[in-house]
């Protein structure tokens, strides 16, 4: 765990509190590896304002399922991941989720790929009391 | 009556507690619905962000289109070629560790425990050993007792380490072409086999141009002298011509051909970097 929270695809202003969102993150990732899912060592993190949604743009492969795992440490947050292909289609199983617990939140959104290419994941903070919220992603495949 | 009347009171309260303490720590639910479709076209992102991937996560997906794949003959002998400038170490140490994942695809152990001896070495050069010294142990360690999964995971910690070290001590460009020559030798390996037995939904796994744009725009923000390199020039030039390659064709498919001469620059291209 350690390793994985030192490459962040980009730097944030905090680093503390990305890291500690993708230990969220990674925390919801537990039960996919547990079940055969291997993890990536690259991640991504920042912090946005409520509302404002961030688009990923990652390459995915045709056979691949994927989970994709976002965390924050804000208390009362409520986060959200969603998967679009280069057309701006839905491309995620309906078995996304979000959760909160007394000390972060979650979301997490499964990809079962039928075309390699380009892919936008769109991070979003739906709700929070803080100015900007911290967040983290993380990623597995089988 | 009184206490009867008490206690039908205080029931919902004790209902409400019993609930609460029977609820998990957090809850579950699905996402709120989002559409279903968006405008790509207004979306701000940056290169930055793009993730390189593995070989092995295309390997995997490889695996699932076809079997009789014959890893053995794509994994490369360990060479010992000496590089000079810190960017040939990295582009020298990306090769190697992407040869890790082919040895581990082919499940051979003595070239995977070679490939982790070989990566000690060029990590010193680079002066990432201490980084990378725990992984490659236990790449050895889980070659030894067949572990696959288990060494795939190491060899995606030990190029993480190396960038995450490279990058704290400044050494952007290196980190980059470790990145950059990790995914030249997975493509040439998957280029190679899909060439051997050409069929579209194999050759569509080399579908990838955003990772090219990402390259190029990393050349583009490395140091002079590492861009001036002959071996970063001929690196930056022969993806370059790649790029065309590896559009999808009016057919939705890249050609036999196209797979062909994409597996003929990657592999003249790996054999500059690694002899």
């Amino acid at each position: 765990m350690v390793a994985i929270l030192g490459l962040c695809a980009f730097v944030a202003p905090a680093r503390a509190t990305v890291d500690d969102c993708l230990s969220f993150a990674l925390e919801a990732m537990d039960k996919y590896i547990k079940n055969g899912y291997t993890l990536r060592e690259d991640t991504w993190g920042g912090d946005l304002p409520v509302g404002e949604a961030k688009a990923i743009s990652h390459q995915l492969f045709k056979g691949n399922n994927y989970w994709f795992c976002m965390g924050t440490d804000s208390k009362a947050a409520k986060i959200s991941i969603h998967v679009y292909d280069s057309d701006g289609t839905l491309v995620e199983e309906n078995t996304s989720w979000q959760s909160e617990k007394a000390d972060g939140s979650f979301a997490g959104a499964e990809v079962k790929c039928k075309r390699t290419g380009t892919y936008f994941l769109i991070v979003k903070i739906e709700a929070s009391k803080e100015e900007r919220t911290g967040w983290g992603l993380v990623y597995s495949y089988k | 009556m009184m206490m009867t009347r008490l206690r039908l009171m205080f029931l919902p309260v004790l209902l409400c507690a019993v609930v609460l303490a029977l609820l998990p720590a957090s809850v579950t639910v699905a996402q709120s619905p989002p559409p279903r479709n968006i405008d790509v076209s207004k979306l701000a992102h940056s290169e930055q962000d793009v993730v390189i991937p593995v070989p092995s996560e295309i390997f995997n997906a490889l695996d699932k289109l076809g079997n009789n794949l014959n890893w053995a003959s794509e994994v490369a002998p360990v060479s010992k070629k000496r590089a000079k400038k810190p960017e040939e170490f990295a582009m020298l140490l990306g090769t190697v560790i992407a040869n890790g994942f082919v040895a581990v695809e082919a499940k051979d152990a003595t070239r995977v425990q070679d490939i982790g001896h070989r990566v000690i070495e060029l990590a010193g050069a680079l002066n990432v050993q201490k980084a990378v010294l725990t992984h490659c142990n236990a790449i050895i360690d889980a070659s030894k007792n067949g572990d696959w999964a288990g060494v795939r995971a190491e060899l995606d910690r030990t190029q993480s380490s190396v960038r995450q070290v490279l990058e704290g001590q400044k050494s952007h460009d290196e980190s980059e072409l470790v990145s950059i020559t990790g995914w030249l030798r997975g493509t040439q390996a998957l280029s190679s086999l899909v060439n051997k037995d050409y069929k579209p939904d194999r050759a569509e796994l080399l579908h990838q141009p955003d990772m090219l744009n990402t390259f190029d725009s990393q050349f583009k923000g490395m140091k002079e002298s590492v861009q001036n390199n002959p071996e970063v020039r001929d690196l930056r030039e022969g993806l370059q011509k790649i790029k065309p390659l590896i559009i999808l064709g009016p057919d939705g498919q890249i050609s036999a051909k196209s797979v062909e001469q994409i597996n003929q620059i990657t592999s003249s291209l790996v054999k500059t970097i690694d002899p």
